[in-house]
């Protein structure tokens, strides 16, 4: 076991080190020297000076290195185009914020989609089952921006419940300002989850152990809850690694919808602005969120199941 | 006789006749897959939730295709003009609904009904485009990984695990920023370039999976070359698969188009996409929801059809894995 883990974070570093190099080059490729002639009118020493502050003198791949030091310093360089702001702190100023929208919206997405595929798969074409599995089709299919619009027009515009923007300034405290973000962006990892609870349900309760179990006399409430829930919360378990990045893409729309000054906002502003470092930046770090994200379920996943162990 | 119409009626009958297959008259394999196809198909008619996603789909296509400048049909669209879908008219702008205009206008007075077609022929153009080219590189990537597989398989399919650290959307939008212009070429460029990972994966899977076939080793062992052996054995059975792949791809580009037009990355205006006219529409949806809701709706539309579908096209081509 602790070789599978020591085996499986070992190889993370490669892997990290590998995506900063996919971004580095590609943001090469976008092009621009931040101190271009074109750009900014400074003298020719000055301009030297600044190249050499920054290493763009150097070649290609000692500035990746000095990037990548970076990385691993938290020093992810200046803004091109904020002055007196780095990298780091717009990071630091939002990514707290994204990363609150982002758990809310997994945690309500695990509270409503599980139990919603559980119910479905015990009364498999039900009443119940349907519409859940509606639920569930009209979720995948609804852009999460037109989810987000219909909100704020109801409950915002029509109801005046809840404020069509804005967010808490602090982490830990709540307003009435999270609800709408956070179901909006909910409602795909939900049908996600209802939907991949109810298959793996559905496939366990067919497996002979649990006919066993039943044959033996064990009552549907033990059945159902020591051998068919914990072998198929596993399945839900592994989906949540694509669903982060959904969740990273997702933040970015909810977020320029509700104006929420997360990193997806300061990406989508980079991006028009042209400040490629914190389009970088960002890029990097939430590659790396769902690189961690990802071996962290493979181990939550060699845990629970050790047959994946080997085959890792 | 019934069972030849609806064999007729299947656009791929043969399947397995590909480059390889004209000089090679000796296999029984063409009749034995017709009847795959003709079972596929059957399960497939029976899914009712499926054909009606197939209907609407293809409903939609053709409105797509036919229903701006070109066509009308004497009789039942004779009420509507026949608008150009850029041509502004401020007098009309927000008609709301009516027999002149079944979907309203939008701020410039532009006809939605035509609008929402010609959007809808480049949102659906650039997922199928995206989907195409996913599913190239997808077929050349898994194959070889699957087929040579060893030292190779590992370290391609570890390439593809870091890539899928990379965010989608953030890979798109930089490849976009790359490309330096927003067109049809580059945003199928882009959208292809942040999601073909699945399909390589899918496609690898499937290669692995064929290759410990008694079938495989028999043309091994009656000597075979491996590139017979892949073209002829391993390729076309994976095309149920891929089948799947398009309806199962096709949904996220759609969607990916949709949110880089919406945050003002789609394709540039006048040009119209379901994704830019949400775009559009978001502007004034509070006096004018359904300016933002049409084209919202033809997404999700095409998207849930296309998810029945490829629910639909499991259940007939892979019925191992058909849910109960």
């Amino acid at each position: 076991m602790t070789t599978f883990i020591i085996r499986r974070v070992v190889w993370t570093i490669p892997v990290i080190l590998l995506v900063i190099l996919m971004t580095f080059l590609l943001m090469r490729e976008i092009g621009g020297n931040p101190f271009r002639r074109t750009e900014r009118n400074v003298p020719a020493e000055i301009q030297r000076n600044l190249e050499r502050q920054f290493h763009l003198d150097k070649p290609w791949y000692v500035q990746y290195a000095y990037y990548v030091k970076g990385v691993f310093t938290f020093d992810l360089g200046p803004s091109m185009v904020l002055r007196n702001r780095s990298v780091t702190d717009i990071v630091k100023d939002g990514f707290p914020k994204s990363l609150k929208l982002g758990l809310l919206a997994y945690l309500l997405a695990i509270a409503i989609g599980v139990p919603l595929g559980i119910l479905a798969a015990l009364k498999p074409n039900s009443l119940f089952d349907y519409a859940a599995m509606f639920f569930s089709s009209v979720g995948f299919a609804l852009p999460s921006f037109f989810v987000a619009t219909l909100l704020i027009y109801y409950f915002s515009v029509k109801f005046g419940l809840t404020p069509t923007s804005g967010w808490p300034i602090t982490f830990w405290s709540f307003d009435s300002r999270v609800i709408l973000p956070a179901v909006a962006l909910s409602l795909f990892p939900m049908a996600y989850f209802a939907r991949l609870v109810r298959g793996a349900m559905l496939e366990t309760m067919q497996q002979d152990y649990v006919r066993t179990a039943k044959a033996k006399g064990l009552r549907y409430r033990r059945v159902v809850g020591l051998h068919v829930l914990r072998n198929s919360l596993i399945p839900a378990v592994t989906a949540t690694a694509p669903l982060l990045g959904l969740i990273v893409t997702g933040t970015f729309v909810i977020e320029f919808i509700f104006g929420i000054p997360g990193i997806g906002r300061y990406f989508i502003n980079s991006v028009s602005n042209r400040d490629f470092s914190v389009v970088m930046g960002i890029t990097v770090l939430t590659s790396i969120i769902i690189v961690i994200a990802n071996l962290f379920v493979d181990i939550m996943y060699g845990v629970l199941d050790p047959r994946t162990r080997e085959a890792r | 006789m019934v069972v030849d119409r609806r064999e007729a009626a299947l656009p791929t009958a043969p399947p397995a006749v590909g480059a390889a297959g004209a000089e090679d008259t000796a296999a029984g394999a063409p009749v034995a897959q017709a009847s795959l196809w003709k079972d596929a198909w059957y399960r497939y008619v029976r899914n009712k939730g499926a054909v009606a996603a197939a209907c609407v789909f293809i409903i939609m296509i053709l409105y797509c295709l036919f229903i701006p400048g070109f066509w009308k049909i004497p009789g039942i669209w004779t009420s509507i003009k026949d608008y150009d879908p850029n041509q502004v008219n401020f007098s009309e702008a927000y008609a709301g609904f009516s027999a002149d205009h079944p979907f309203s206008t939008d701020k410039f007075g532009r006809d939605l009904f035509a609008r929402t077609a010609v959007g809808g022929q480049i949102s659906i153009a650039i997922g199928f485009a995206a989907t195409f080219f996913i599913l190239v590189i997808g077929v050349v990537y898994g194959a070889i990984a699957g087929f040579i597989g060893g030292r190779l398989d590992n370290a391609m399919m570890r390439f593809l695990d870091a890539l899928y650290g990379l965010p989608y959307l953030p890979f798109a939008i930089i490849t976009l920023a790359i490309i330096g212009e927003q067109n049809f070429i580059s945003m199928t460029f882009a959208l292809t370039i942040a999601s073909w990972f699945t399909a390589a994966r899918i496609v690898r899977g499937q290669i692995i999976t064929l290759k410990e076939n008694d079938y495989v080793r028999a043309a091994k062992a009656v000597g075979a070359r491996w590139y017979r052996i892949l073209v002829r054995h391993l390729l076309p059975n994976t095309l149920g698969v891929l089948i799947i792949a398009v309806f199962l791809e096709l949904p996220g580009v759609v969607l990916g188009e949709a949110f880089l037009s919406f945050i003002g990355l789609g394709i540039n205006p006048p040009t119209a996409s379901w994704g830019s006219m949400a775009q559009d529409g978001r502007a004034a949806y509070v006096l004018h929801p359904e300016v933002l809701f049409i084209p919202c709706l033809a997404i999700a539309t095409l998207v849930l059809c296309a998810n029945f579908i490829a629910d639909g096209l499991r259940d007939a081509l892979d019925p191992r894995t058909r849910e109960t």
